[in-house]
């Protein structure tokens, strides 16, 4: 019998923060309009060019650079839909982007894992994202699913093997961030019109959508637009992202590489626009500084992070949702850092109402799996859902009655509504801990014996036979057509 | 190493300007509907079930000025109309000065001034690495830190002087006056202490006008949950007071023990509690300088033992603050102190690291505290570093975007252009100075970032060898331990 999959949890703020007046609002989008319309951006594709060009934008062929007028760009945006729903595979984890919840995902694409019981660091393998993807689907604090690493074992078809991986073992919406060419796109559109049944309930209730990146500063990648478009096309969610890195390929003021990335996010998105006019699309801002003695890319520094709920406030001022940065420290293993650099932001972005942000699980930067963080992730995710939400100040709450039965120099253990309310205390699932010798266990071994639990217990409500078939097919013909 | 000191003329290092959180970003929790109930309740309990003060002066003010007291129980129950006209006396902005006035603390809604845990009663010996009790040269050492921190606003005693037994209390305002040039707040009862601890504050004030001017000093005093205030603390708050030296009370209700089991009821109580002394003294030194405060834990619902950090901790650190405003009073509130029993550890960041962001929203006064693990009782010499970390994150993350021709770099981006890269501008050069903050975690050696709970050991025992603030003046030291010795003398 496999139990169900919990119900989500994502966090609702009580409450709104706005980091940004309306005039650093404007003053931003006037910068990206002004580097839209006299820098432009370089697409090294002539038939994106041509599609840019048809709608109205400056296309300089020979330099493959794109400049937008400010009004084109304006009506563009326009028309991108302020909110849309992200369909589970059932429809109980339905993700409706409206500023209400903030979903939070997996983290990607990590290419390293490290085994819990040799310790040494391995290649990820498909086997990793379709354990991890039971394992996100056991944790109410996860909304969606990244895959989480990459399937290393297939490399020339990766992006669908990792779709097949997690489809099977997640009923939760699953967001692809490896998926950039045209090419693979359109396996991966097949892939999700099998899991929701047909082309309209793609559209409806798209159970895929997809992140693109774009190349810092100022130029997309020619496949990974074609890519964007074939999604858009089939009514799959299209978010655009920017790590614009302050001081190597962004200015290093941060105000400078937030304009700059969000000229590329949106050069991308009206790119969307124009060819299929209220497509569903998303904004995200992911900006990293330089270590200005090694060169080399930070995330999550002191100063740097505000950028990334910088970046929510920007994308509601193009009236668009938001994928946040949030989780995805630089720390190399479990420990102090990565909860000093993950608790601010994530409570930052549930303030400022962030519709969805990546993402749990992964170290060193994004790119090493250490099973047992995503458990010690979703519990520090609790506590900021739980704190977010607010005073419960009802009578029962208030408890004044309780307060003079015991009165002065009481106390309140034999009091009924003591018994309730302990029941309800919500305390950290890791933390606490005691072996039978009363020792502390720490979290760490918590969160590994849980992810052990997991994997042994928890088994998601499986795709029907047929399903399962057509997907193996879908990707056996895209291993036969690229070589793997 | 990981320090810088400014160097001076003088034979001692310069204390750095404070970095208090300031943020214009406001996030009221709260709505005013739920102040309005939860001060309602507060009224209600204080007028039907009342508070007990175990101390006749305190009885008689209250008596004398209309609040219903039965001297058998000694509770006392206050008229509603009797509390309002109490508090509109208490001042809603005041200085707490420092040693030294570039120090001064002008308290103001939305610029937070925090300070050291406390007050803990074990610490990890830097020499030897082990645990064991705490003395007055520990409080002394970490003085000279949060002398050192530009995070810390004032200090508190952080770690009792135990090997100070009677008058360990005033031996830790000794140490810190002795080490530091900041504000102190210490935690004085009963009359005679608080007594000595006047004269003490007196001799570092100069004078008794200027220490009711410039208060160097402001004590706090805790209640007893529930509904019971502490004659020790009622004796000190009163003789404080009258000398004009900032009184707070504090309440630390625990949720299912000696509060209800709902973090608004223990609001109550401990709200209740904590404006019953300050009616108190609005009574009998109308004008006194006030604050309030709310710290709630929780007893661990199997084994009855008191735990610091449930799910729903942030909520404590801004609703006790949004409460204390709405009473038209400066807020102490309530930040840090992990319940991991080692500092540097996934929990002992996990449980703290929201803290100082929620609580810099709701905009506190005054907050507490960094440095000690273990539930506020044992200090690790890197955990102030570490609590330092995230309190900067904070700090960073509330501070106004710069947002200008500058910081847009609009002739910048220009002239790089798409696919091209920053590395060679002289935009790059003059802001990467400040694009990256340095952390803990970013210390570098050959190329690699260092363990960042290494650096913050580090980073502490440079402090420790290295800063050695303003030292009081001599005839100020002499006079300080003058009193201490009369004191001894006195109190055993």
């Amino acid at each position: 019998m496999a139990p169900v999959t919990p119900a989500l949890a994502p966090i609702r703020s009580a409450r709104r923060l706005r980091l940004l007046d309306d005039g650093q609002l404007a003053d931003l989008r006037a910068a990206t309009l002004e580097i839209l319309a006299t820098i432009g951006v370089h697409v090294p594709s002539a038939r994106v060019l041509g599609l840019y060009e048809e709608h109205g934008a400056r296309v300089d062929h020979a330099g493959g650079i794109v400049r937008f007028p400010p009004e084109l760009v304006l009506a563009a945006m326009a028309r991108a839909p302020r909110t849309y729903t992200l369909g589970g595979r059932t429809p109980d984890f339905d993700l409706l982007l409206d500023g209400s919840a903030f979903y939070v995902g997996t983290d990607g694409c990590g290419i390293r894992v490290m085994d819990p019981v040799t310790g040494a660091v391995r290649p990820s393998t498909v086997a990793d994202v379709a354990d991890m993807a039971r394992v996100a689907d056991a944790l109410p604090a996860l909304g969606f699913y990244w895959p989480i690493v990459s399937a290393g074992d297939h490399p020339a078809t990766a992006p669908v093997h990792e779709l097949l991986a997690s489809y099977s073992n997640t009923v939760k919406h699953v967001q692809s961030e490896t998926v950039v060419d045209p090419v693979m796109a359109r396996h991966a559109v097949e892939m999700a019109r099998v899991i929701g049944g047909s082309d309209e309930a793609v559209r409806a209730r798209p159970p895929l959508s997809s992140l693109i990146c774009a190349i810092s500063p100022l130029a997309q990648d020619a496949e990974a637009l074609e890519a964007a478009l074939v999604f858009a096309a089939a009514g799959v969610p299209v978010g655009i992202m920017s790590m614009a890195n302050c001081g190597t390929t962004g200015p290093a003021a941060i105000a400078g590489s937030l304009a700059q990335g969000d000229a590329e996010i949106i050069a991308a998105l009206v790119l969307v626009q124009l060819v299929h006019p209220g497509a569903p699309v998303f904004h995200s801002m992911m900006p990293g500084v330089m270590d200005p003695r090694t060169g080399g890319y930070v995330s999550t520094s002191i100063s740097g992070e505000v950028a990334y709920a910088a970046g929510v406030e920007i994308a509601h001022h193009w009236g668009v949702p938001t994928l946040a940065g949030v989780f995805g420290t630089d720390a190399p293993e479990p420990g102090w850092q990565v909860a000093a650099e993950s608790a601010v932001n994530l409570t930052l972005c549930g303030l400022l109402g962030a519709e969805t942000g990546s993402g749990m699980g992964l170290l060193d930067a994004c790119t090493v799996l250490h099973r047992e963080q995503i458990v010690l992730d979703a519990d520090l995710h609790e506590r900021v859902r739980v704190n977010l939400a607010g005073l419960d100040t009802s009578p029962g709450a208030l408890a004044v009655d309780v307060i003079r039965e015991v009165g002065p120099r009481g106390h309140f253990l034999y009091q009924p509504h003591t018994r309730e309310g302990m029941r309800r205390m919500r305390f950290s699932s890791v933390a606490g801990r005691r072996a039978p010798d009363g020792s502390p266990v720490p979290p760490l071994e918590v969160a590994r014996a849980e992810v052990a639990r997991l994997l042994r217990d928890h088994h998601p409500e499986p795709l029907d036979d047929a399903q399962a078939v057509e997907l193996g097919r879908i990707v056996a013909a895209a291993d036969r057509r690229l070589g793997a | 190493m990981t320090g810088t000191i400014e160097t001076t003329t003088e034979a001692f290092s310069r204390t750095p300007p404070l970095e208090p959180i300031r943020t214009s970003r406001r996030v009221r929790f709260l709505e005013d509907e739920q102040l309005d109930r939860l001060q309602d309740a507060t009224l209600h309990v204080l007028e039907t079930v009342g508070v007990r003060f175990p101390n006749q002066r305190s009885l008689e003010i209250l008596g004398d000025h209309g609040a219903q007291v039965d001297p058998a129980t000694q509770i006392v129950k206050f008229p509603r109309d009797l509390v309002m006209s109490a508090m509109a006396k208490a001042p809603r902005t005041f200085t707490m000065a420092a040693r030294n006035p570039d120090f001064d603390l002008d308290l103001e809604e939305g610029t937070s001034y925090f300070t050291l845990d406390g007050c803990g009663v074990a610490v990890i010996d830097p020499d030897t690495g082990l645990e064991r009790a705490s003395r007055k040269e520990d409080l002394a050492r970490q003085a000279r830190v949060a002398d050192y921190l530009p995070s810390i606003g004032f200090v508190w005693a952080t770690i009792s002087a135990q090997d100070h037994v009677r008058t360990s209390q005033l031996h830790e305002i000794d140490a810190a006056y002795n080490n530091s040039v900041k504000h102190f707040q210490g935690m004085v009862m009963g009359d005679e202490a608080a007594r000595f601890a006047v004269e003490m504050a007196t001799v570092v004030a100069g004078s008794r006008e200027t220490l009711r001017e410039r208060p160097v000093f402001s004590n706090l005093i805790c209640s007893i949950a529930p509904l019971a205030q502490d004659h020790a603390g009622l004796e000190s708050a009163l003789v404080m007071a009258e000398a004009g030296i900032p009184v707070g009370f504090l309440s630390m209700p625990t949720l299912g023990t000696t509060a209800p089991s709902t973090s608004a009821g223990a609001f109550i109580v401990g709200d209740a509690e904590v404006i019953s002394g300050i009616v108190l003294l609005q009574l009998a030194y109308p004008g006194a300088p006030v604050f309030h405060s709310i710290m709630k834990a929780h007893a661990d619902p199997r084994t009855g033992t008191y735990v610091g950090y449930s799910l729903d901790s942030g909520v404590a650190r801004y609703a006790p603050v949004e409460m204390a405003h709405h009473w038209g009073v400066p807020s102490m509130g309530a930040c840090f102190g992990t319940d991991s029993p080692s500092a540097g550890t996934w929990l002992s960041a996990a449980d703290i690291a929201l803290d100082p962001l929620l609580g810099g929203l709701a905009g506190p006064e005054l907050v507490t505290g960094m440095g000690l693990s273990r539930t506020y009782t044992l200090m690790y010499p890197e955990g102030i570093f570490l609590d330092n970390e995230l309190y900067e994150r904070a700090r960073y993350s509330l501070m106004a975007l710069d947002i200008n021709d500058e910081t847009l770099a609009l002739d910048v981006i220009a002239s790089v252009g798409p696919g091209g890269h920053y590395l060679a501008e002289e935009h790059t050069r003059k802001h990467m100075r400040y694009a990256l903050k340095r952390g803990l975690e970013h210390d570098l050696v050959s190329g690699r970032y260092r363990d960042p709970i290494e650096v913050a050991r580090e980073k502490a025992a440079w402090v420790r060898a290295n800063h050695h603030p303003e030292p009081l003046e001599a005839v100020k030291q002499a006079e300080l331990t003058r009193i201490l010795e009369a004191a001894r003398a006195a109190l055993g």
